[in-house]
């Protein structure tokens, strides 16, 4: 137990991965938490790829990490934006409130 | 040892009790702070583990810019006011126990892979890029980077940039009625339309059409 | 391209022309167009004939294969010969002549370039009929002219009682047609073939041939035979299968004159005549032919005498003469049979449409009691009547006296109990047509006006391009009896003249019954016509007392032997009912639950289900990816 390894690192990743996962659906606030969730998701991943790359001495988790954190960033910044247009259009962020996909 | 173990238990605890709280929280500015912390407990841990240049990184570009993005948005959208908490949807919370058993579910078979999985016996031959132990972590990052992974890197900054006029064409407004000077017209504006002759009656005036 | 083609697709292009392309063309046009093209046919008929008539022309067409399938080999052909070449005369004539007369009839109908359609394609269908080479083509012919037949009689359609009419009139035929079509298959079972020349010259072979049928051991030949004269019935509206041909009466007159008189029911004489090499190898089949025969003739006679429409005495008198022709048929004197077929067409068609005259003189009238006392104002109608029916009544020296007398000789001929006992019934049923014939004549044209709508003075004659058809046939009534005796029924020529398409297994006697004998019918017939004067016209409390008298006889025969009240009894209400409820539980609550409504009402329940699967929720959405991985992970693990 005291002795660190890779496992524990991944375990990190898989609890913060889950949590992030259940805050997909789980919640009824706002679009804006569902970004956050997946911005925990990449976290996890993030954690993962790191955790292993330095237990194998492989430099290339960290540039695939660099990577996701790019494409991270920009995500959210054009979530962000499609959010805010549609809160201009329609006035309300409340996830039940969406549901302009229905069928 | 104990050291690292202290450290690392105390990071991962309070990045996994900051995630729920992510999640949790009514009120969503907290939900963007809780980020926050997230954040940089977990850029504690990669300095930790050795990774200290994707650390300052992840500080940088996700405390710096993400969070505060998502900050600048919540205030925005006046979200602080729509407090509404989990249990006050229509369905009460029978969602919940679903959603929570699928996470389980899905963190399980998390586990049983990390446990039961069996590593390669030569894992550690089959290294693509060694980390040397001379150079610092963000000198070996740019050795590799700038030079095998180029077109990776300028690709990525494509991305960016694509998403940086995304996000401005996507909620750029254009105000209807403005006056504004086109320099254009200005210079390509014909005498015969400019000027117009007209003899005017006394005590008359002139109509004029804009 | 031979004559026989123009003979018989003319009338099929007309009826393309003024069918799809009356709107455009116009009435007036499709008119004449159909009219033509039936003349031009006719005339082309006219000459086959003579060919035929006078080098024996023979001639077997085949313009296509229509059916090559294992042994079945059936094309579509134009036989030529004398019996086909006899019926096209007759066919195109009466019809290029009730085209024109419908000109003038049909003038005031918006629908004329229909019905002009309709006639054509039913000269058409009955001349596939005539000039087919083997079964099939008949049979597809024989359907075509029932189809054509419902067309009409149904042309009023919005008239209740018409679509009635039309459709009792196909069913009937339907029945007679599922006889007819047993016996095709009976001869394909037998035989391998279904082409005339090789049917005819098989059955001696297999005379002697027995056959279950329903569990009953039949001669095969008795068999083939009953089953084809039960289409022969159905067509021909022979006793039990008749109670079609008077509510045919709905459709306009000039149907009635081409496809009542003169064509569509004549097509069971032809069919029993084209197929005398097989009759005459069943005795069984001949007697029951002539029973059946002498029973409609005695029948429809009887139930004429009481009528009042006038187009259904004229009916009934057809279904009598029909009668006549099968009796013909029955003691073997086909030729006779063919005779009276060519006589009958031309003066029953002049009644029809002569009566079509009357009834257009009076405003659509066809009660006789509401007619009467026009002679004088109708005359070229007048006169043309009582050619027709002096020729009809067998008066001496019309063509009637010659055919109909014929088959009574004939009959007294045969010399047996059966032959004494038919030719009294035939001597019988003349008088009752002469009785019924001339008060059709006396009550529509003499004693008073009876008339409550209309005027006297408004009685006018009908347009020329009515009376000029009359005209033609009046001229065939009275001399195509004379004139083609001895072609069709004089003792060696006729031999020749009908060649190999009428069998006779013995040559028919050549015996003159005494004078007496001959003398009997004529003399009946020419009493008769100062006795129907007296009781029509001048003492008509005598028939009234004679009614009076014999309430119960008057009404049976009125009301046509209750022959329709019977047939609803027994087998209308049951099918009906039948009908009905295999439509409501089984059509509609069972094949159609099972089949297209059921499958769409649940495919619509399936989709309704499946909308709410769409909620517009994305963490919905989501959460069912997220199920899914998370099953896909559990079998990855597993596995």
């Amino acid at each position: 137990m005291f002795e660190i390894g890779l496992g524990h690192y991944l375990t990190l990743a898989a609890i913060i991965f889950s949590i992030g996962l259940a805050g997909v659906f789980l919640n009824r606030k706002n679009i804006i938490v569902i970004l956050m969730s997946i911005e925990l998701i990449l976290l996890a991943v993030n954690i993962n790829l790191v955790s292993f790359s330095i237990f194998i001495n492989d430099l290339t988790g960290q540039i695939f990490t660099l990577f996701i954190l790019t494409v991270a960033a920009a995500e959210a910044a054009i979530g962000l934006a499609i959010i805010v247009v549609y809160y201009r259009n329609s006035g309300t962020i409340r996830v039940e409130e969406i549901d302009q996909l229905k069928g | 040892m104990i050291v690292h173990a202290i450290f690392f238990y105390t990071f991962s605890l309070i990045a996994v009790v900051s995630a729920i709280m992510v999640t949790v929280s009514r009120n969503t500015v907290h939900s963007v702070f809780f980020l926050i912390l997230d954040f940089i407990s977990i850029s504690c841990l990669f300095i930790m583990i050795g990774a200290e240049f994707l650390g300052m990184i992840m500080l940088i570009v996700y405390v710096g810019a993400v969070a505060v993005l998502f900050l600048f948005v919540v205030m925005m959208l006046n979200v602080v006011q729509q407090k509404n908490t989990l249990f006050e949807s229509v369905s009460d919370g029978k969602h919940i126990p679903i959603g929570l058993l699928i996470s389980l579910v899905i963190f399980f078979e998390l586990i049983i892979v990390i446990g039961g999985w069996k590593y390669k016996p030569d894992l550690l031959n089959s290294i693509s890029l060694n980390i040397s132990s001379e150079l610092t972590n963000t000198h070996s990052l740019g050795y590799v980077l700038y030079t095998d992974y180029i077109h990776l890197f300028q690709l990525s900054g494509i991305i960016l940039l694509v998403a940086m006029v995304g996000a401005i064409v996507l909620t750029f407004r254009k105000r209807s009625g403005l006056k504004r000077q086109s320099y254009f017209k200005q210079i390509s504006r014909e005498k015969v339309e400019g000027v117009d002759l007209v003899t005017v009656d006394s005590k008359k005036g002139v109509k004029i059409d804009v | 391209m031979e004559l026989e083609y123009f003979i018989l697709f003319l009338p099929l292009l007309a009826a393309f022309i003024s069918g799809f392309l009356g709107k455009f063309i116009g009435h007036r046009s499709s008119e004449i167009i159909t009219s033509l093209f039936t003349s031009v046919s006719a005339i082309l008929s006219i000459l086959v004939f003579y060919k035929v008539m006078d080098q024996s022309y023979e001639n077997n067409i085949i313009i296509s294969t229509w059916l090559n399938s294992g042994s079945l080999n059936v094309n579509w052909s134009i036989k030529i010969d004398a019996l086909s070449s006899v019926m096209l005369v007759v066919v195109t004539l009466i019809s290029a002549l009730v085209h024109i007369y419908s000109i003038g009839y049909m003038s005031h109908d918006p629908h004329r370039s229909r019905f002009m359609a309709y006639l054509s394609l039913f000269t058409f269908s009955m001349l596939t009929l005539v000039t087919s080479d083997n079964f099939l083509q008949l049979f597809f012919g024989w359907e075509g002219v029932g189809l054509c037949s419902y067309f009409l009689i149904g042309f009023w359609f919005k008239k209740e009682s018409a679509n009635a009419a039309a459709i009792k009139a196909f069913i009937v035929n339907r029945v007679g047609d599922f006889g007819f079509a047993l016996g095709i298959f009976l001869i394909f079972y037998l035989f391998g073939t279904i082409n005339y020349e090789e049917v005819f010259q098989k059955i001696p072979q297999i005379s002697n041939k027995e056959i279950v049928f329903l569990g009953i051991h039949l001669n095969a030949i008795n068999l083939i035979c009953i089953l084809l004269f039960i289409g022969a019935m159905g067509k021909s509206a022979q006793i039990l299968l008749h109670t079609w041909l008077p509510d045919a009466m709905e459709g306009p007159t000039p149907v009635s004159a081409l496809i009542h008189a003169a064509t569509m029911v004549t097509a069971g004489v032809f069919l029993v005549v084209r197929c005398s090499p097989i009759y005459e190898y069943s005795q069984l089949a001949l007697s029951l032919i002539t029973i059946v025969g002498m029973t409609t003739a005695l029948f429809a006679a009887s139930v004429a005498l009481a009528q009042n429409d006038i187009k259904k005495i004229i009916a009934y008198s057809t279904c009598s003469q029909l009668g006549y022709m099968f009796f013909a048929v029955g003691v073997g004197a086909y030729n006779v049979a063919m005779f009276h077929l060519f006589t009958h067409a031309f003066f029953k068609a002049l009644l029809f449409l002569g009566s079509g005259s009357v009834i257009h003189s009076f405003k659509d009238e066809q009660d006789i009691n509401q007619m009467g006392g026009v002679w004088k104002r109708l005359p070229y109608t007048y006169i043309l009547m009582v050619i027709g029916t002096l020729a009809l009544t067998g008066f001496p020296f019309l063509s009637g006296f010659y055919s109909k007398d014929a088959i009574i000789e004939f009959a007294y001929l045969r010399g047996s109990t059966t032959g004494y006992y038919a030719a009294t019934i035939g001597i019988f049923t003349a008088l009752l047509t002469s009785i019924y014939s001339w008060r059709l004549i006396f009550k529509t044209f003499h004693g008073s006006y009876n008339n409550k709508k209309l005027d006297i003075k408004s009685m006018h004659d009908s347009p020329m391009v009515m009376i000029l058809p009359l005209l033609i046939l009046a001229i065939g009534a009275i001399g195509a009896g004379y004139l083609f005796k001895d072609l069709f029924i004089g003792h060696n020529i006729s031999y020749e003249f009908w060649g190999s398409s009428i069998k006779f297994l013995k040559p028919l006697s050549q015996d003159h019954p005494p004078t007496w004998f001959i003398f009997l019918t004529p003399v009946l017939v020419v009493i008769s016509i100062p006795f129907s004067f007296y009781l029509f016209v001048k003492n008509k409390n005598l028939v009234e007392q004679i009614v009076e008298g014999n309430k119960s006889l008057y009404l049976f025969l009125k009301n046509k032997w209750y022959f329709d009240e019977l047939y609803e009894f027994i087998f209308v209400k049951s099918l009906k009912k039948a009908g009905h409820y295999l439509w409501k539980k089984i059509d509609i609550g069972f094949i159609d639950r099972f089949g297209p409504d059921g499958i769409s009402k649940l495919i619509k329940i399936l989709s309704l289900k499946a909308v709410k699967f769409q909620s517009g929720y994305i963490y919905q959405y989501a959460f069912v990816m997220l199920i899914g991985f998370s099953i896909l992970l559990t079998f990855l693990i597993i596995k």
